[in-house]
């Protein structure tokens, strides 16, 4: 169609184009009133950030006090070392999530026996559904004095002591990044296999009759496949880097761990929630979330400079 | 069952529903019309909401014999749930959403109820409707008032017709009985003592049944319970639990002991225990669930904890019925010439209790119920049930029970489902240490009839080998303090003395571990660094203020 510059005909083709898909307009209304009331109406609690909040009081009734609870969060000594806490967990989880997980769809995709395949997914897949209380339940058992793991290496002579896992405050990243592992690769899994499906069979058999091994084919097909898909997720999960889950630290940790276990959303509980300074809450909360953007933005510049997939 | 009890309720429903159209259609004549002035009590068919931040399991009040017996009387019914998992967190929800159960009792959570205005008074409903309530409450009336002049709660521990003290106290420090059998029931008084008599009964009996046994453990793995560990130098030193403070019985001064040579004695001798391979290492990281399970296996000589904190533990060993595996409370402290204060003094706990909330429908209906709850036959039937069901009266008018019926007052199960469980605590009631007007004790086990037959041979042989009569004998007369108990003092949510108790809380979960379970050659040093920390906190103006408000206490405002 044949476009003219001026912008009284660029209206027109706007509304022309508005009429006729008046349909897909309707539908997807109600999805926006849905993003409009449930994530951009909320913002107005940011107010709660520069007051005194007093639960149920009116909104004029509340005390403003500025940037105060800014500064008590920046100065509270604490603050950098849940910081600290909180950017090694979520990177660890980022990296060790995302490795296994694609490892995993990569060997599950090899599999050629249905049943064989089918069962081990399922398998990886269930601790998903598990609640965290659960979970870390089973954790804690695992890793307590008599629990399986320290029966487990006693036995293959690695140590000749029970080791108190939890009680050791270097182990616990490890610890988190593993159980974290464990509950959540199955799950992850899906999102690659599904995109390992939409890829061509053709190209694998082109590549089997010019000679190419399994590995390479996993290397040169499979994975070039996936990688708009893997893009994507990186991009977003970049945006939840100051997000490095909350349920898991909160029941594993201790006091003999709390330097290495607590972290930004504890911390927000312990001095804000449960101290009823929502004040202070919000405004933890708006400090993650210029991070995430900032860090959601330029991992998306980065992939449109890159000529990769994006996120819009 | 479900599906049962979905056809009870739809058939209560519909009873309801003809019985109403029934009772309209024969003109309004008659009285029973829902809107009952004055102190006519309505018996139509309603269910409201309690929600309670103690621990137990949810439950519909009809479905336990006590609630039943009340439904009767009133015609309500109440959905009763407790909180699972974080208590700040669940109030922070509710208070946030603005949307509440009929009555809270807000347990540690009321300041926050009561800085979002969520408790509505309840001046008033007293005035017009509650003649027992104000028989109840009227000689605490004072201590019930909020600064405000308004009445939100109404507490658990009003004492009615005096003061009886109860037969068997417990202390904090717990020692299985095998180990004072093994060595002839010796004085055990002081914490050298007792961490001595562990260490000897540890090297003559390494293992039970195959496994370690285990020295001496105590329950700080869990935040919200690490005050288990950190309360003890207090009770070490002659004082009964005050919180974070120790109360000068002169002077009235408040001085907290965290940082005090009475904390340093105490984590010094864990320390040297530790080094000694009779403190388990899991007592800083084992969840409640592992810590009980624990107890009951019988191979822990010693711990520390609250009676209150472990009754499912206690209740299942005694239920067991091996009476060397079960655990005796000792009256520890530091030295010989200290008098021991675990014993509650004649005490008003006035920040825990019941509260209707502002979405409550119907709160006359409610405070009707709770006067109706505090006559003397229903707090006869929330305490000992039905006579001749689960107690009896004998000639002398004495209300006692036989073993069966003790037997299922001790039993975890029996108490849910008959309903002891659920209202002998958490609702308004007569406190702990009251008498009936006929001479009965309010709380069976304070009945000596009761608590005699209550003991077991094991009891018994213990109790002889002492020469004493009851539990109670072991501990010292409670002294008078007016003030008591100063841990229900009020801090604001988000005041000052709040942040400090918050940090210095921090401080202690993250230094006790250490100073625990490091090697006794670095247990000087740790110290001085918690210490180092600990003194860049504001100590000084939280004694100031707790001093205050106790003096305050004294002087009669609460």
């Amino acid at each position: 169609m044949p476009q003219s510059n001026t912008g009284d005909s660029r209206v027109k083709v706007f509304f022309k184009e508005l009429s006729k898909q008046k349909m897909l307009m309707l539908m997807s209304l109600p999805f926006l009133l849905w993003v409009i009331i449930f994530k951009y109406l909320p913002l107005w609690g940011w107010t709660i950030a520069f007051q005194k909040f007093k639960p149920a009081r009116d909104f004029l009734d509340q005390t403003w006090v500025g940037l105060d609870n800014f500064k008590f969060l920046f100065q509270e000594p604490q603050f950098y070392r849940v910081l600290r806490n909180t950017l090694v967990m979520s990177s660890i989880n980022l990296v060790l999530g995302f490795v296994t997980a694609i490892v995993l769809a990569l060997l599950l995709n090899e599999l050629r026996k249905v049943f064989f395949k089918r069962t081990v997914q399922t398998i990886s897949y269930l601790p998903y559904f598990i609640s965290w209380v659960v979970a870390a339940n089973i954790v804690q058992t695992a890793l307590a004095p008599e629990g399986i793991v320290n029966v487990l290496l006693l036995r293959l002579n690695l140590i000749d002591q029970p080791v108190l896992w939890l009680g050791v405050g270097e182990y616990f990243w490890g610890i988190l990044g593993v159980t974290e592992v464990w509950k959540n690769v199955g799950w992850n899994t899906i999102i690659y296999l599904a995109a390992i499906t939409t890829i061509d069979p053709s190209q694998y058999e082109a590549a089997e009759i010019d000679g190419a091994s399994r590995l390479q084919r996993m290397w040169y097909i499979t994975l070039p496949g996936m990688k708009p898909v893997i893009v994507l997720i990186l991009i977003m999960n970049l945006g939840h880097i100051l997000e490095s889950g909350f349920e898991a630290q909160y029941l594993l940790g201790n006091g003999m761990n709390i330097d290495y276990s607590e972290n930004l959303d504890i911390f927000v509980l312990k001095y804000g929630m449960q101290m009823n300074n929502f004040g202070l809450a919000t405004a933890a909360g708006m400090f993650k979330t210029v991070v995430s953007f900032i860090f959601l933005i330029t991992a998306n510049n980065l992939a449109k400079r890159m000529g990769e997939s994006r996120l819009y | 069952m479900h599906r049962k009890k979905w056809l009870q309720s739809s058939l209560a429903a519909v009873m309801a529903t003809t019985l109403l159209l029934a009772g309209c259609s024969n003109g309004n004549a008659g009285e029973g019309s829902s809107k009952s002035g004055g102190s006519e009590v309505s018996t139509e068919p309603v269910t409201y909401s309690y929600f309670g931040f103690g621990n137990n399991r949810d439950v519909m009040a009809s479905d336990t014999t006590i609630g039943k017996i009340l439904q009767e009387q009133t015609g309500v019914d109440w959905k009763m749930e407790f909180v699972v998992g974080d208590a700040s967190t669940k109030s922070g929800v509710m208070i946030a959403g603005g949307d509440y159960p009929d009555v809270i009792s807000p347990v540690g959570e009321l300041a926050k109820f009561l800085d979002a205005g969520a408790l509505i008074p309840l001046n008033d409903l007293i005035e017009e409707y509650g003649p027992n309530i104000k028989r109840v409450y009227g000689d605490y009336m004072n201590k019930i008032t909020h600064e405000d002049g308004n009445i939100y709660i109404l507490p658990y521990t009003a004492n009615v017709n005096g003061y009886l003290s109860p037969p068997d106290p417990t202390s904090t420090f717990w020692m299985q009985r095998r180990v004072l059998k093994e060595f002839g029931y010796p004085e055990v008084k002081t914490l050298d003592q007792y961490f001595d008599l562990i260490e000897q009964y540890q090297a003559k009996y390494p293992t039970v049944d195959g496994k370690d046994t285990i020295g001496f453990v105590t329950f700080a793995g869990t935040a919200g319970e690490f005050f288990t560990i950190t309360n003890q130098p207090m009770h070490l030193a002659g004082y009964p639990n005050e919180g974070a403070v120790m109360v000068d019985m002169e002077t009235h001064e408040a001085k907290l002991y965290q940082g005090t040579e009475d904390e340093k004695r105490w984590l010094a001798k864990l320390n040297e225990m530790n080094s000694k391979g009779l403190v388990d290492p899991e007592t800083f990281t084992a969840n409640k669930d592992q810590y009980l399970a624990k107890l009951t296996s019988g191979r822990v000589l010693g711990f520390v904890n609250y009676s209150w904190q472990i009754n499912d533990a206690t209740t299942n060993l005694r239920t067991a019925g091996d009476d060397d595996l079960r655990y005796v409370a000792l009256p520890i402290v530091y030295d010989e010439s200290i008098t021991d204060a675990y014993v509650d003094p004649p005490s008003f706990v006035n920040n825990r209790g019941l509260g209707i909330s502002v979405s409550a429908k119907d709160p006359a209906r409610i405070i009707k119920y709770w006067d109706n709850l505090l006559t003397d036959e229903n707090q006869k039937l929330v305490q000992w049930g039905e006579e001749g069901v689960t107690y009896s009266v004998n000639e002398e008018g004495r209300m006692v029970m036989s073993e069966e019926q003790l037997t299922n007052r001790n039993d975890n199960d029996f108490k849910r489902k008959y309903g002891f469980a659920y209202f002998d605590y958490e609702w308004p009631r007569y406190g702990d240490n009251s008498v009936y007007d006929d001479g009965n004790a309010h709380v069976p086990f304070n009945q000596p009839e009761v608590a005699a037959i209550n003991y077991t041979e094991g009891d018994k042989a213990l109790l002889d080998a002492y020469k004493l009569k009851t539990f109670g004998d072991f501990y010292a007369e409670p002294v008078e303090r007016p003030w008591y108990p100063a841990w229900s003092i009020e801090r604001e949510p988000g005041s000052p003395e709040q942040l400090f108790s918050q940090r210095a809380g921090d401080l202690q979960q993250k230094y006790y571990s250490r100073l625990v379970l490091s090697s006794p050659a670095e247990f000087e040093n740790v110290w001085n660094e918690y210490l180092a920390e600990y003194n860049k906190l504001d100590a000084a103006d939280f004694e100031e203020f707790m001093t205050n408000k106790i003096k305050n206490r004294i002087d009669g405002k609460w």
